[in-house]
């Protein structure tokens, strides 16, 4: 079989059996981490764009604002360090016993037999975390500019009518802003869902669903880089698990892809040169 | 934007006695509490960056010195030694890599920006915007296909490099596109009343205007590009001399750490050498990004003197 030739795998390509080549578990795996994260780093961000463009003093946010910028810059690879040797550690001594614990009513958040709590903390909830603060300065950024774009003569009509600041961010920013903030959504999951060394340094890859949010899984993206020295074999196995990364992989960019004309959709052009945004 | 239009006192109403049910002064409370609380958050996004940079700092102090820069990593990746092959080898698959972005992104935006009519600029623009999204080990894997098994380059500098650069492409692009497609109009037609023809116009009139913020993009595309680990590992190989020639294996700062990291960071030299990597990455990441400001700051200056 040659490396030009689509292997076909059949339908069982998109079930969940990695053994008979299935994604779906890796496609689960992705989502699992991707949408936690960008829920997360919408809200943070939405708060910080807001903070930024309404409440405070604006010489504090124009220092501020190219710092949080600026972090979107940080190599994934140096994320995935951080995470794995100073955040591990103290996420699996202190948090998550503590979280297991307290938390335990939440699902996902009770220890199992097969993902027990304490141990070196590489983790889903670890990739959802280093996941989240690397798309955090993206979806702020993104609806930072959003929310600058609203002209001034909305702001000061809410204000003579006698509305809060609050209100008119509510009410009259957000609402003019609204492309932008999905806009944010969809480009901020296209980067999560793509994310590779950091997640998969963090994980702790095995490949099948988590157990909870203490136990290891993978996404499309850490399952490629994890595994790819069985594509590096050069016997007959090596072949066809060249092949199926490879379709995996068309899957993965057939996903950005779709997220990412919909964020582009809602936001035509940005105003910030950083961030290769 | 609204900080010198203050929030509404509840002073007026409390004198009329008119907030009888205290709604005022429940919406006025709520937005001063979301006066204080929201910024708070920038400390979520800041924080753990600053924790981030200490701790990087802090793990790399004790051993940097000179002969990191200098000294190869002793054979056993990730046992120790010093930088100097990750760090030639990131330096050659950059230059690489910004040679092949500039020359696919640069002549790219220029025609898109000058020379396509409206309705194919639109299309190669949004392709562009959208291939910026592609995930970098999406493109790994293509040239690992393409270059190092189909084209038989095998793991080298020239793989990685090409790969790279068209991860870097779309970015070089945009930059470009922006670039000459802001240069203000009345200037082209100053230009073409003073008779200048087309390639004139190009070369003398809007490339001296356009040229800077190409380079911060370039900056830009170099910045993102140096940090990328992933289109490196798949098809480059680290080994611990510096690069040898363009189909030789060449390893990289980011490819450097990752190895480290594949075996186990047990050893304390290992897990130093791992974070000298870091450190030495993240100042040039964050150099380059300064470089962006400055030279962006730099082009938008000039541009808004055209139109004084």
């Amino acid at each position: 079989m040659s490396a030009s030739q689509f292997h076909n795998f059949g339908w069982a390509f998109f079930g969940f059996d990695y053994g008979s080549w299935g994604i779906m578990t890796f496609v689960v795996g992705s989502f699992l981490t991707s949408v936690p994260a960008l829920a997360i780093s919408m809200l943070v961000g939405l708060g910080i764009a807001i903070a930024s463009t309404t409440y405070l003093p604006r010489i504090l946010a124009a220092w501020l604002d190219p710092f949080v910028d600026l972090l979107a810059g940080i190599p994934s690879i140096v994320y995935g360090l951080w995470g794995l040797l100073v955040i591990a550690p103290y996420f699996g001594t202190t948090i998550f016993p503590w979280s297991a614990t307290h938390l335990s009513w939440i699902p996902g958040f009770a220890p199992a037999q097969f993902a027990p709590t304490p141990g070196i903390g590489t983790s889903l909830a670890l990739a959802i975390i280093v996941l989240t603060l690397m798309i955090l300065p993206i979806t702020t950024l993104l609806m930072r500019d959003a929310l600058k774009a609203v002209p001034r003569d909305l702001w000061e009509s809410g204000l003579a009518l006698g509305a809060t600041p609050w209100e008119v961010t509510r009410r009259v920013a957000l609402p003019y802003a609204k492309r932008g903030v999905w806009g944010a959504a969809f480009l901020g999951f296209g980067r999560a869902i793509g994310e590779t060394v950091a997640v998969f340094m963090v994980i702790d890859q095995i490949e099948r669903l988590p157990v909870n949010i203490y136990g290891g899984t993978s996404t499309m993206a850490s399952l490629i880089i994890g595994t790819f020295d069985n594509a590096l074999l050069t016997n007959s196995y090596g072949h066809t698990y060249l092949h199926y990364l490879a379709e995996l992989a068309i899957v993965l960019l057939g996903i950005t892809l779709l997220v990412n004309v919909a964020g582009r959709w809602f936001i035509r052009r940005t105003y910030t040169e950083v961030a290769g945004l | 934007m609204s900080s010198a239009l203050s929030s509404p006192s509840t002073f007026a109403f409390d004198d009329l006695t008119r907030d009888r049910s205290g709604h005022v002064r429940r919406r006025s409370w709520f937005d001063g509490a979301m006066r204080w609380l929201l910024p708070l958050l920038y400390l979520v996004a800041i924080l753990p960056i600053l924790d981030l940079v200490y701790w990087v700092a802090r793990g790399a102090f004790p051993s940097l010195s000179l002969a990191t820069l200098t000294a190869n990593p002793t054979p056993g990746v990730g046992s120790g030694g010093g930088l100097y092959a990750p760090l030639m080898g990131s330096i050659a698959i950059l230059a690489l890599a910004t040679a092949v972005a500039l020359a696919l992104g640069f002549l790219g935006g220029l025609t898109t920006a000058e020379y396509l009519d409206e309705r194919s600029a639109g299309i190669v623009r949004v392709t562009a915007n959208v291939m910026a999204g592609t995930p970098s080990i999406v493109l790994g894997l293509f040239g690992y296909i393409a270059f190092v098994t189909f084209f038989g380059w095998g793991p080298s500098l020239a793989a990685a490099g090409v790969t790279l650069g068209i991860f870097m492409t779309p970015y070089v692009f945009r930059a470009t596109d922006l670039a000459y497609t802001s240069v203000p109009p009345h200037i082209r037609e100053a230009a073409v009343g003073a008779g200048a023809r087309p390639v004139q116009y190009l070369l003398r009139v809007a490339s001296p205007i356009a040229l800077p913020q190409v380079l911060s993009g370039v900056f830009l595309a170099m910045a993102i590009g140096v940090g990328e680990t992933a289109p490196i590992y798949l098809t480059t190989t680290a080994v611990v001399l510096p690069p040898l020639g363009l189909l030789a294996p060449a390893s990289a700062l980011p490819l450097y750490i990752w190895s480290g990291f594949e075996t186990g960071l047990v050893l304390p030299s290992a897990i130093a050498l791992a974070y000298e990597a870091a450190f030495l990455l993240l100042v040039i990441v964050i150099g380059l990004n300064v470089l962006v400001r400055l030279v962006a700051a730099r082009a938008r200056r000039r541009l808004e003197g055209l139109f004084q």
